[in-house]
């Protein structure tokens, strides 16, 4: 039998071909439901102007009732955004991806409160821990026990 | 033995008592928002939907399959809270259906 997250990543899937993206968020690669990418960007001004950056989003069987692994894509040539709450090798600190997930989000709500979070950025820097963190970060951004100690940006 | 079915009647239907998820504007009814599935299907759990995969009422109004709000309030992550609105989730007394 179809584990629950297949179920209901393919409604998601079949949404998202019938539907579409939001603006500025685009899919890239859904060839399974163990694994997708999307291209985001931030759309108008901001300081992320005309950078477009890769989402990586990680699924084992128990979602959406576990949250999805998601972070930035850091290989072949691509980038994370520099921002107070991205790491360099891609690691988001964001309180929806860890404690306050929800199973009623989605892949494509997690992507836009993504770009919001770019959206919103005054100024363009690392976390004040990153090299710290990214020397001994686990594969898995969901096995790290995330801080949230801002909510402003 | 081999039976053809050439016509039926139906004298009855059932659905859960759930009218205050039907969307105003389409007259779509809202999906269970845990599995995404119809409120009249089941959870991705179960195989017949009815009484054996009910739903469950949150005194917030918040309705989903049983089984899919038991999994959520058996993960620390829930904080036994609803995910729609992250109240304390509070059943909501006697289940109602029609």
């Amino acid at each position: 039998m179809a584990s629950i997250s297949a179920r209901r990543l393919s409604k998601e899937l079949k949404e998202i071909m019938n539907e579409g993206c939001p603006v500025g968020i685009t899919l890239l690669k859904a060839e399974d439901f163990v694994s997708w990418q999307f291209t985001i960007q931030v759309m108008g001004e901001s300081l992320y102007k005309d950078e477009i950056f890769t989402l990586l989003f990680r699924f084992d069987r128990d979602y959406p009732i576990s949250s999805p692994a998601v972070q930035f894509v850091t290989v072949d040539g691509k980038v994370s955004p520099v921002h107070p709450h991205v790491y360099s090798n891609g690691h988001i600190c964001a309180s929806i991806l860890g404690s306050e997930w929800s199973p009623v989000l989605s892949v494509i709500s997690v992507c836009v409160t993504l770009q919001s979070m770019l959206a919103s950025c005054k100024k363009k820097e690392r976390p004040a821990d990153n090299d710290r963190y990214v020397r001994h970060a686990p594969d898995n951004p969901k096995k790290t026990q995330w801080h949230y100690d801002d909510d402003t940006v | 033995m081999k039976v053809k079915v050439t016509n039926w009647n139906a004298v009855a239907y059932w659905h859960w008592d759930v009218a205050s998820a039907v969307d105003d504007f389409s007259g779509e009814q809202e999906p269970c928002g845990i599995c995404r599935n119809p409120y009249e299907g089941c959870c991705p759990s179960c195989k017949v939907p009815g009484d054996d995969c009910p739903l469950i009422w949150g005194e917030c109004t918040h309705v989903f399959h049983m089984h899919c709000l038991l999994k959520w309030i058996g993960t620390s992550t829930s904080k036994q809270q609803c995910p729609m609105d992250r109240r304390p989730w509070v059943t909501a007394d006697a289940g109602k259906s029609s």
